[in-house]
C-alpha cells in the first residue's frame, strides 16, 4: 500500500489535515486555499476517499476542537500512519520535481 | 435574464427552494451503498448544501447550475466506484473483478434488449424523439435566454436608455447619443445601433435581409473583432464616406456560400452600392438573440435606409439608436448614472420642449437581456415553450418506467432465481438500471443526432422573421444540456421500476404463487391514474391542434376576392432607383407597357397595396355621415391604383365605373369604394358620394364606382371598408405591379424582372412573387402554431396509447392464468378481449373526461388565433375525444389479443 503512490484527492485531504482536525467542508476550504481554487471535491470524491482513508489507517475521527464546534459534524484528523504517507508523498514528488529542474523544466526557486 | 433577480422574494422563498434542492440531493445519495449513505450520507448533504448557500451568494445563477452539475457527476462517478468497491459490496463474487462483473451486466442488458426489438426500437423512438426535441428546443431557449454573448469583459458594458414619452427607459436620439459619447471621463467607448431590412439584390432574385446601422466604436465597445477584413474606422460614421458594410459570419455562410472574397466585394442593398469590409465573429450574429443580423452597416451608409435615416441622424425627436458604452477602467455604474443625469438635466435646459422631464437610465450589462421592456415577456413565452417540452418528455419517462415495468413483471421469475442463486439484490438492480441507461444512451444519442441534423431546418420554419433567419445552432451547450438530459431521463426511468420490481418475494415466486398478488393494488390504481393523465394531457393538446388547423382550414377556404391564381407580383421604388418627379408618370407607363406586351400576360396595373396585407389607413370625412363616436371622421385603408387594376384582378365592378383614361391629374380627383364602405356610409347606394381627408378644406373627392369586397388586411378579417384613390391622377413612386397571366404566373416572375431592367437598369426590385404564395404568407403565424400544436399533440397521443398499451399488457400478465381458466371454461376469444379491452377503457374514459373539462378551460386562452370556429366547438371535441378512444382501445387491443390467445392447457400447467 505504501509503494502506491496516493491519490490526489487523498493527498490533498492529508496536507489539509497536517495542521489539525477538520470537518468536511473545513478541509475542502483549507484544500481550496492550499491550491489556489485549482482543486474543488465534489461531495462523493471527499467523503468516499475519508472512508476509505479511514480503512487504510491514514486518518481518524477525532473529537471537535473546540466547545464552539459544531456538535452534529464529523471531524477528522490525521493518524501517524497519515504523516508517514504523506510525507513519503511528498519527498516523492520533490524528487520528481528535482529531476524536472535538473533538466531546466522549471526555474530555480530563490 | 442571465443572472436572476436579486432574490427580494424574502427568506421563506429561499428556505423552500433550499428545501427542494436538498430532496433531489438525498435522492441522488440513494445511488450510493445503503451503509454508505447511513455513514455520510447527512454529512454530504450539509456539505453540499453550503457549498449551494455560497454559489447562491455570487446571485449567478450559472454558478449554482455549475455547482449541481459538477456535485451530480461527482456523485454518479464516487457512487458508481463505491458500489465496484470491496467493502461497498455484500453479494458474494465468484472471485471476479468487479469490473468483468459490470461487463458481464452489460453484455446482460444488451443482449435482453436485441432479444426484445420491438420493446427496445419503440423505447429508443420514444427516447430519440423527446430528448430531442428538448435539446432543439433547448437550443432556441438558450440562444434567447442563457448563452451569456461572447464579449470580452462584458461586466465593463452597460446599456443606456433615453426615455420614451412615457418615461420608460427606450431608445435615443443619434445627436444625444453623440452627447453621450462625449462623456470620456466615465466611458472608454459609447456606440449606438439601429437595426431594419433592406433589399438586397443577390445574384438571381432579390431579398429582403436584416441590417442594422452601427457606429464605428460599436465592436470596440462589445470586445469584439470581426474574422476577416476590418471594423469600420471612424471616418465611416460621417455620411458622405466610404458605403461600408460587415457580413454577419452567419449571412456570409448562409447568403454567400461562404465565397473566401466576400470583403471587397460591393452589394447593393436598396439598390445603394454598399462594399463590405469585413465579416463579423463566427459566435455573434446581432443582439437579437435567435434573430440573425445579416449586414453591420456603417452610419455612412445610412442613405441605404432612404433620406429620412439620414435626416434622422439631425433630428432630437427621433429616438432610433439603441446605445451601449464600456465604462473607463475603475468606473463604477454608479457614477455612469450620475453622469448621464447630468446630461439628462443639461438636455433639458438646451431643448426643454423635447427634453423637459426625459431621463436617461444607465443599465448594468447584467440586468438587460434584449430590452428592459422586453425581457419579461420573452423570458415567459420561452420559459413555457421549453416547460411544454419538458412535459412531453416527462411523458415519455413515465411510460418508459411503465414499459420497463411490464418487462420487470416478465421477468420476476428469472430474478427471483438469480436472487436465489446468490446474486444480490443491488446486482438486481443494477441489471435495471443498467438497461434503463443504455437504452437512454441509445435513445438519447439518436435524440442529439437528431436535433443536430433538424438544426439546419429550422431557418425553413414558417415562423415570421423581419429579414434575416433564425440563429440556432447546435453547440457544445446544447450537447452538454442532451447528456444531462439523458442522464436523468435513464435514472428516472430505470431507478423506479427496478427498486419495485426488484422488491420481490423470493421465496413466494419460486413457489409459484405468481407475482402478481404482491404487486399490489395500490400500484396499479397508481399506473392507471399515470395513464389518466397522460390521456388528459393528450386531449388538451389534441382539441388545440383540432381547432386551430380547423382555423386554418376556413381560413384557407376564404375567398380574398381576387383571382389569386393567376396573378404575378413584382414590387419596385422609383426615387430609390433614381426616377423622381416629373419622371415617375412616364416610367410608370413605360412598365406597364411593356409588361402588357410580354407573351403570356393579358393585363397588367400597378398598386400601392395588395389584397391581404396590413398597410395604413386615411382620416376622412363622409359627407352625410356621422360616426357614433369620436371626431366625426372615419379611418379608411386606402390604395393608389392604375387604370385597369380592378380588371386585372378580377375584382367584380358593382356599381358606376373604375378609374377611366379621362381621370387626369388636372381633373377633380375621384375615388373607387368598396361594397362595405357603401353601405356603411351611403346605405349602400354610393355613387354621388362624397370625402374629403381631415384637415383639407374643401376639395371634396367624388365616389365614381364601388367594387366588389377584397380581403384588406388579413383573410380572416370580418368586411372591412376599403377606397381607392387613381395612381394615374396621384403618381405614386413605390408600388407592386400586378400581371394578370393566362398561364402560370410563377414563369412570368423572372421575366417582369428583366423587363423592369430594360425600362431603366437602375430600379431596384423590392419583391417578386404569385399573388398566391403573398396571401398564404398572411397565415404564416397560424401554420406556424398550428404545426407545432399538432406535432406536440401527435406526440402525446403516442404516449399515451403506449401507456395504456403498458398498464394492459401489465394486467393481462397478472391475469393470464385467470384468462386461462375462462377459455377452458369456454368463454369465447372475442368476449376476453372485449372484456379486457372495456376494462382498460375506464381509466381512459377518466382520462378523457378531465381533458375535455381541461380543454374547455384552456381554449379560451386560444380564442384570438380562432376563425370560424368557437373554443369549444363540439365537432372538435368530439373527434379528439373518438381519436383517443380509438387510439387506447387499439393499444389495449394488442395485448388483450395476446392474453385470449392462450393456450388454457399450457397456462394452467405453468402455474
Amino acid at each position: 500500500m505504501q509503494q502506491r503512490s496516493l491519490n490526489p484527492p487523498v493527498f490533498h485531504i492529508l496536507l489539509a489535515l497536517a495542521d489539525g482536525s477538520l470537518h468536511g467542508l473545513g478541509i475542502a476550504d483549507r484544500i481550496d486555499a492550499l491550491t489556489r481554487g485549482a482543486v474543488d471535491l465534489g461531495p462523493g470524491t471527499l467523503y468516499r476517499s475519508l472512508k476509505e482513508m479511514a480503512e487504510m489507517g491514514l486518518i481518524r475521527e477525532a473529537a471537535p476542537p473546540d466547545s464552539d464546534a459544531d456538535p452534529r459534524r464529523k471531524y477528522y484528523a490525521i493518524t501517524a500512519q497519515g504523516r508517514r504517507a504523506v510525507a513519503a508523498e511528498a519527498a516523492s514528488l520533490e524528487r520528481l520535481v528535482q529531476a524536472a529542474r535538473d533538466r531546466k523544466l522549471l526555474p530555480e526557486r530563490a | 435574464m442571465p443572472a436572476g433577480p436579486p432574490a427580494r422574494d424574502g427568506e421563506e422563498d429561499d428556505e423552500r427552494k433550499a428545501g427542494l434542492h436538498d430532496r433531489v440531493f438525498r435522492l441522488l445519495l440513494r445511488l450510493y451503498p445503503r451503509s454508505f449513505r447511513e455513514e455520510y450520507g447527512d454529512e454530504m448533504t450539509r456539505y453540499f448544501l453550503e457549498r449551494l448557500t455560497r454559489a447562491r451568494e455570487q446571485r449567478k445563477r450559472q454558478a449554482v447550475i455549475s455547482l449541481w452539475a459538477r456535485t451530480a457527476l461527482d456523485l454518479v462517478r464516487t457512487a458508481a466506484a463505491e458500489r465496484g468497491s470491496p467493502s461497498g459490496r455484500h453479494e458474494p463474487t465468484t472471485g471476479a473483478h468487479p469490473m468483468s462483473a459490470f461487463l458481464q451486466d452489460l453484455r446482460y442488458a444488451a443482449r435482453r434488449l436485441r432479444n426484445t426489438p420491438l420493446f427496445t426500437i419503440s423505447a429508443i423512438a420514444i427516447l430519440a424523439v423527446g430528448i430531442g426535441l428538448n435539446a432543439s428546443v433547448f437550443s432556441l431557449v438558450d440562444t434567447a435566454i442563457f448563452r451569456p454573448p461572447p464579449f470580452t469583459n462584458a461586466e465593463e458594458i452597460v446599456h443606456i436608455y433615453q426615455d420614451s414619452d412615457d418615461g420608460d427607459p427606450s431608445s435615443t436620439s443619434y445627436p444625444e447619443y453623440r452627447e453621450m459619447a462625449e462623456v470620456t471621463d466615465v466611458f472608454a467607448g459609447v456606440a449606438a445601433t439601429s437595426s431594419g431590412s433592406a433589399t438586397w439584390e443577390g445574384a438571381d432574385s432579390p431579398r429582403q435581409v436584416s441590417i442594422e446601422f452601427a457606429t464605428a466604436s460599436y465592436f470596440p465597445v462589445l470586445g469584439l473583432r470581426p474574422v476577416r477584413g476590418r471594423w469600420f474606422d471612424a471616418e465611416h460614421d460621417q455620411v458622405g464616406a466610404e458605403m461600408v458594410a460587415v457580413v454577419s459570419h452567419r449571412a456570409w455562410r448562409t447568403l454567400m456560400g461562404e465565397v473566401p472574397d466576400a470583403v471587397g466585394r460591393t452589394i447593393r442593398l436598396n439598390n445603394q452600392p454598399v462594399t463590405i469590409i469585413g465579416v463579423g465573429p463566427t459566435d455573434f450574429n446581432g443582439e437579437a438573440g435567435a434573430l440573425v443580423t445579416d449586414f453591420w452597416l456603417s452610419i455612412s451608409s445610412t442613405p441605404v435606409g432612404g433620406p429620412f435615416r439620414v435626416a434622422n441622424l439631425e433630428r432630437r425627436q427621433d429616438h432610433w439608436y439603441q446605445v451601449k458604452a464600456r465604462l473607463a477602467p475603475g468606473v463604477t455604474v454608479e457614477r455612469a448614472r450620475a453622469a448621464m443625469d447630468a446630461l439628462a438635466r443639461g438636455l433639458a435646459e438646451a431643448y426643454p420642449e423635447l427634453n423637459e422631464g426625459r431621463g436617461i437610465t444607465v443599465f448594468a450589462f447584467d440586468e438587460v437581456r434584449f430590452h428592459p421592456a422586453a425581457d419579461a415577456g420573452i423570458f415567459r413565452a420561452n420559459v413555457g415553450l421549453f416547460a411544454v417540452a419538458a412535459l412531453v418528455l416527462l411523458l415519455a419517462c413515465t411510460n418508459l418506467a411503465n414499459l420497463l415495468l411490464v418487462r420487470g413483471i416478465s421477468r420476476g421469475p428469472e430474478m427471483a432465481v438469480r436472487e436465489a442463486l446468490g446474486a444480490g439484490r443491488k446486482r438486481v438492480v443494477r441489471l435495471f438500471l443498467l438497461e434503463a441507461l443504455l437504452l437512454s444512451a441509445i435513445g438519447g444519442g439518436a435524440g442529439l443526432a437528431v436535433a443536430a441534423w433538424s438544426v439546419r431546418f429550422v431557418p425553413l420554419l414558417p415562423i415570421p422573421t423581419p429579414g434575416g433567419g433564425l440563429d440556432v445552432s447546435f453547440d457544445h451547450r446544447v450537447a452538454i444540456f442532451g447528456l444531462l438530459l439523458t442522464l436523468a431521463t435513464g435514472l428516472i426511468f430505470g431507478l423506479l421500476p427496478a427498486l419495485r420490481s426488484s422488491r420481490t418475494d423470493v421465496a413466494a415466486v419460486l413457489r409459484d404463487e405468481g407475482v402478481g398478488r404482491s404487486a399490489g393494488r395500490r400500484a396499479s390504481v397508481f399506473r392507471a391514474g399515470l395513464v389518466a393523465v397522460q390521456v388528459a394531457v393528450s386531449v388538451v393538446l389534441i382539441v388545440g391542434a383540432g381547432l386551430l388547423a380547423r382555423s386554418l382550414a376556413n381560413a384557407q377556404r376564404v375567398d380574398a376576392g381576387v383571382d389569386v391564381g393567376r396573378i404575378a407580383v413584382v414590387g419596385t421604388n422609383l426615387p430609390q432607383g433614381g426616377v423622381t418627379g416629373p419622371e415617375v408618370p412616364s416610367v410608370t407607363a413605360a412598365l406597364l407597357e411593356r409588361v402588357e406586351a410580354m407573351p403570356g400576360v393579358e393585363r397588367a396595373a400597378i398598386t400601392t397595396r395588395l389584397p391581404v396585407q396590413p398597410g395604413g389607413t386615411t382620416t376622412q370625412i363622409v359627407e352625410g355621415y356621422e360616426p357614433r363616436v369620436g371626431t366625426g371622421s372615419v379611418e379608411l385603408p386606402f390604395a393608389y391604383v392604375s387604370r385597369g387594376y380592378f380588371e386585372t384582378m378580377g375584382i367584380r365592378v358593382v356599381a358606376g365605373r373604375t378609374f377611366a383614361l379621362h381621370d387626369r391629374p388636372e381633373t377633380p380627383r375621384v375615388i373607387v369604394v368598396n361594397e362595405t364602405a357603401a353601405s356603411l356610409y351611403w346605405g349602400g347606394d354610393a355613387l354621388g358620394g362624397r370625402i374629403r381627408s381631415q384637415g383639407s378644406q374643401g376639395a371634396w373627392v367624388d365616389v365614381v364606382g364601388v367594387v366588389a369586397d377584397v380581403k384588406v388586411n388579413d383573410l380572416r378579417e370580418a368586411p372591412t371598408p376599403m377606397i381607392y384613390y387613381s395612381a394615374d391622377q396621384s403618381p405614386v413612386g413605390v408600388f407592386s405591379i400586378v400581371a394578370r397571366t393566362a398561364g402560370e404566373p410563377a414563369a412570368l416572375a423572372g421575366a417582369l424582372r428583366s423587363v423592369m431592367r430594360d425600362v431603366r437598369p437602375s430600379l431596384p426590385v423590392t419583391r417578386q412573387l404569385h399573388l398566391d404564395a403573398h396571401v398564404g404568407n398572411g397565415l404564416a403565424g397560424l401554420r406556424a402554431a398550428t404545426a407545432l400544436m399538432g406535432g406536440f399533440s401527435l406526440l402525446a397521443l403516442m404516449l399515451a396509447g403506449l401507456g395504456v398499451y403498458a398498464v394492459v399488457s401489465f394486467a393481462v400478465e397478472r391475469r393470464t392464468q385467470e384468462m386461462g381458466i375462462r377459455v377452458a371454461l369456454g368463454a369465447p376469444r372475442s368476449r376476453i378481449v372485449g372484456m379486457i379491452v372495456g376494462q382498460s377503457l375506464v381509466m381512459v374514459a377518466v382520462g378523457l373526461a378531465a381533458g375535455l373539462w381541461l380543454a374547455v378551460l384552456a381554449m379560451r386562452g386560444l380564442e384570438g388565433m380562432l376563425f370560424g370556429v368557437g373554443a369549444v366547438d363540439e365537432v372538435t371535441f368530439a373527434g379528439a375525444a373518438v381519436l383517443l378512444l380509438l387510439a387506447a382501445a387499439t393499444a389495449a387491443f394488442v395485448p388483450a389479443q395476446r392474453a385470449a390467445r392462450a393456450n388454457p392447457v399450457e397456462v394452467l400447467r405453468s402455474h
